[in-house]
């Protein structure tokens, strides 16, 4: 918790700061990694269970007050829906939905649900410019929509495609995307709706360290039925949600290019060189300034010093 | 779901060759109620009235019940430490597995040191995870409502209220 | 407006002073020196009113349906992709060529050169249009525009690029805005403040290329925030700001030539002898600086790819276009300024200057839209959304070339200055 605070402060504090012309650089490499709340929780969700009977997407409905679907929760026709080539996924009226996936090779089809992974380190939250987004202690990544201003930055940043907009509304648009069932649930030590509602105990809700154990597990005692990865440990920085499947990760459309460290690593860069183009420039064009300028200066010199002789 | 099914082969394999289950005092099929209703989750479907004496001929009791009734599990993970395990007090699935599962009483046990099966389903997983592969492998019922018809909370639940439930084909097509 | 001055010694306007002795009201100014009757018959003869009216005629309906019926109406705008052609070209497009303000202060006031002064003025001037216009884009865009200035003041998230953006375009507009005032000053006649704004003049150049450098390096940053979206090719998340720097200087060094080429032919009445006199030095000296920055670029854009070893991709359909977009966007402007400055060949450089305004505007589109998500698919435009932009662009156009026909940007006040 303390890393995390450090770590945000300090990229916020180099902004601000800078403008004051001081630089905490030092502090950078202090909190260079965060590894996540102690004790936050997360959701280890094993691809090998899912049967695609889509409770889940039923419980987020009624739990988010979400619309009516098109489609009665228990129609498996919408696994064949395709939207420019892709499956279905998370928009203003779901926040989580399971698309099948056939794969070459294996008698059934997989299920793999989406919904916010909640990221330890959020691209979305990180590149906010109005802090909408709050990790909390208990792990959830959840929004605040009456200071959002509708950028839709944070659906760049998402290395998951999560967040949607309410692009239907012009008076009351926002960000809708899984809030972890924060403020109906998880603030109360509850599991999700999704993850109560699942009759095969696809997801386990629990401390993210005591699911990172389970996972390895699992993985160790059925080492025929897992790839030996956790799809969330590290991907993005780490994820609360993270996934098991029997069967490499991209083969059920996981994007396995997501990078293992957090996106906003890639934006440090670009941070770093603020305070430094604040202070220096004025000092540097500044003093091109008197360079290139003094052969004038000198003339005029000259000549009031010849008109005053 | 690999290993339950390899389990479910060897099991029916063993059945079909005739071979006799278990150890002496183990129970046996008759020891075991002839019907059970399974009620305890019922909210969004009715109870099952679940016919134990008719899945006692088709399975064997550790298929389901793992060591508890006295008959040695044959998964390797098991038999590391359930070998010899005798048949325990209770055989019940819902003896083990909470109705409630993921609440803070079942997180905050996985703080305990001494606790070796910290991968233990709920009851509601329990049952579809032992039931559902087994249905899928010998063609029964594998669809949800094969088994448990759908409540009107049920039917609001996935809703269905306002529009025709989609067909039942449509519903089949989905399980493996 | 040819005709009227043909006819009528007085107009145009270049002094506080009639002809005949008495001031010039406001009003007058703002009419151009016209009778309504006048001014009205010009309107009406310039074919490019027709055409704005006729963009006007549907833009305007399409731009109330979207604050009426959301961004959803008019635009392709998902999920998939959140940004669409109002960023890609109003943000993304319009502030690189607007660089044209900071980069003319700096080499006037800061390096001294006051040779480029004659369009100085024009450059200040477009710099703070495009800018402007930046933020209309904005205004389209934004899910709720009416909360535009809360990364001011009501909410700071002060640790996202996004933030620096806002503050920096903010910023720079007021900027911006001082140093165009000193013309507004001149024109209606209130000389205190244009020695105001002349005495902080070094201060001012000095706070835009601070703030030019960091916001347009931030919009590259920007798209750092989505390694897996962007091709690799269009993102260096080591170089990205550095590459977006570079090219919105040749890109708004670029836009003043091309927007001075325009006032030349089309708006000479409004030019005074020594902007029409020095208007081709000054194009050969900025299209020398533009085929250094173009060259700058292209060096730094391989060195993008050297870093992070991305040379096989160029084997592939997309690196295909990455190097059609180099080679015409690039490398044949990086040419054509250099043949043409060192031929004195002045139509020449205003080709190239030309291409290097779409060039850039292509570059922006590609990193925005075309190559982003390259591996799922590409979103194609509503043609409601392109209207929009182009509606827009319209509104542009007219503020630009009303302010031109008005105040001292291409001309010298006469008198007191």
């Amino acid at each position: 918790m303390k890393k995390l605070i450090n770590r945000r402060r300090f990229l916020q504090g180099s902004l601000v700061a800078s403008a004051a012309a001081a630089f905490p650089l030092a502090k950078n490499t202090a909190a260079a990694n965060f590894e996540g709340y102690p004790d936050s929780m997360g959701v280890l969700v094993d691809l090998s269970r899912c049967v695609g009977c889509r409770s889940c997407e039923a419980a987020c409905n009624k739990e988010q007050n979400l619309p009516a679907p098109e489609k009665p929760f228990n129609d498996f026709s919408v696994f064949d829906e395709l939207s420019h080539g892709q499956k279905r996924r998370t928009d203003e009226t779901r926040y989580t939905v399971v698309n099948r996936h056939d794969i070459p090779g294996l008698k059934h089809p997989l299920f793999r649900k989406i919904q916010c992974n909640h990221c330890l380190e959020p691209a979305c939250l990180t590149s906010c410019f109005v802090n909408a987004y709050t990790k909390t202690p208990e792990g959830a990544v959840i929004y605040d929509a009456s200071v959002c201003v509708g950028c839709r930055t944070c659906m760049i940043a998402c290395p998951f495609n999560i967040p949607a907009f309410r692009y239907s509304s012009a008076f009351d648009p926002k960000i809708m995307k899984c809030i972890f069932c924060y403020d109906t649930r998880l603030v109360k030590g509850l599991p999700p709706a999704c993850v109560e509602a699942c009759p095969q105990e696809v997801m386990t809700f629990g401390r993210r360290t005591d699911l990172l154990e389970m996972g390895r597990q699992r993985i160790r005692e059925n080492p025929d039925a897992y790839v030996d990865h956790i799809y969330g440990e590290n991907e993005a920085g780490g994820t609360a949600w993270m996934y098991l499947s029997p069967v490499p990760f991209e083969q059920v459309e996981f994007n396995t290019a997501v990078p293992k460290e957090p996106i906003l690593n890639y934006v440090k860069d670009f941070l770093s060189i603020v305070p430094m183009v604040l202070t220096i420039w004025p000092a540097l064009f500044t003093g091109i300034h008197l360079l290139a300028t003094k052969k004038e200066k000198m003339e005029q010199q000259k000549k009031s010093e010849g008109s005053e002789s | 779901m690999k290993a339950p099914h390899r389990t479910l082969l060897v099991a029916v394999a063993l059945l079909l060759a005739g071979t006799s289950p278990g150890h002496g005092q183990a129970m046996d099929e008759y020891d075991a109620p002839t019907t059970v209703t399974i009620d305890s989750l019922s909210e969004l479907y009715e109870p099952v009235i679940f016919s134990h004496v008719r899945h006692t001929k088709l399975a064997r009791c550790k298929d389901c019940h793992h060591h508890t009734t006295g008959h040695q599990d044959m998964n390797p993970n098991c038999v590391r430490c359930h070998l010899h395990s005798p048949e325990s007090q209770t055989v019940s699935c819902k003896d083990c597995h909470t109705r409630q599962q993921f609440y803070p009483e079942q997180v905050s046990e996985l703080g305990n040191p001494n606790i070796y099966h910290i991968d233990k389903p709920g009851l509601k997983g329990a049952y579809h995870l032992n039931c559902i592969p087994c249905h899928v492998e010998k063609n029964a019922p594998s669809h949800c409502e094969g088994c448990h018809a759908m409540t009107d909370a049920g039917r609001e639940f996935f809703r269905l209220t306002d529009k025709t439930p989609g067909t039942a084909k449509d519903k089949d097509s989905r399980v493996r | 407006m040819k005709t009227f001055i043909e006819n009528k010694p007085a107009i145009p306007i270049v002094s506080h002073l009639n002809p005949n002795g008495s001031k010039w009201a406001l009003k007058e100014k703002l009419w151009l020196g016209l009778s309504k009757q006048e001014y009205k018959e010009q309107f009406i003869r310039n074919p490019v009113n027709w055409v704005l009216i006729f963009i006007f005629a549907i833009g305007i309906p399409i731009l109330l349906q979207r604050y009426i019926f959301g961004l959803g109406s008019i635009t392709h705008g998902s999920n998939d992709y959140p940004w669409g052609l109002f960023l890609g070209f109003g943000l993304f497009g319009m502030v690189p060529l607007s660089a044209s303000g900071f980069l003319l202060g700096t080499t006037v006031e800061i390096f001294g050169r006051k040779d480029f002064t004659p369009i100085e003025r024009l450059a200040l001037l477009n710099g703070l249009l495009g800018y402007f216009f930046a933020v209309v884009y904005l205004l389209v865009d934004l899910g709720m525009p009416w909360r535009l200035y809360y990364p001011m003041i009501v909410s700071l998230g002060p640790a996202a690029v996004l933030f620096l953006v806002a503050w920096h375009v903010a910023t720079y507009l007021s900027v911006q805005i001082a140093e165009v005032s000193s013309a507004f000053f001149e024109w209606i006649g209130w000389l205190k403040g244009k020695r105001f704004i002349k005495s902080i003049t070094i201060g001012l150049t000095v706070a835009g290329i601070i703030l030019s450098t960091l916001h347009q390096g931030a919009l590259g940053a920007l798209f750092t925030y989505a390694p897996t979206k962007v091709h690799p090719l269009w993102l260096s998340a080591n170089f990205q700001w550095i590459h977006f720097f570079c090219s919105a200087i040749f890109a708004g060094l670029s836009m003043v030539m091309v927007s001075a080429a325009l006032c030349k032919r089309y708006l000479t009445w409004r030019c005074d002898r020594q902007f029409l006199d020095n208007i081709d030095r000054c194009t050969l000296g900025l299209g020398k600086g533009c085929a250094y920055a173009l060259i700058t670029y292209l060096v730094i854009k391989l060195v993008g790819i050297a870093h992070d070893n991305e040379w096989a991709y160029l084997l592939t359909g997309w690196g295909q276009y990455f190097m059609l977009e180099m080679a015409l966007a690039v490398i044949l402007p990086m040419m054509l300024f250099a043949y043409g400055v060192k031929h004195q060949r002045v139509g020449m450089v205003r080709l190239a200057a030309w291409i290097s305004v779409l060039g850039i505007i292509w570059n922006r589109l590609n990193t925005s839209m075309i190559c982003f998500n390259w591996q799922t698919y590409q979103e194609i435009p509503h043609w409601k959304e392109i209207w929009a932009t182009v509606t827009v662009f319209a509104i542009y156009f007219i503020v630009y070339r009303f302010i031109l026909y008005r105040l001292p940007i291409l001309y010298q006040w006469q008198g007191e200055r």
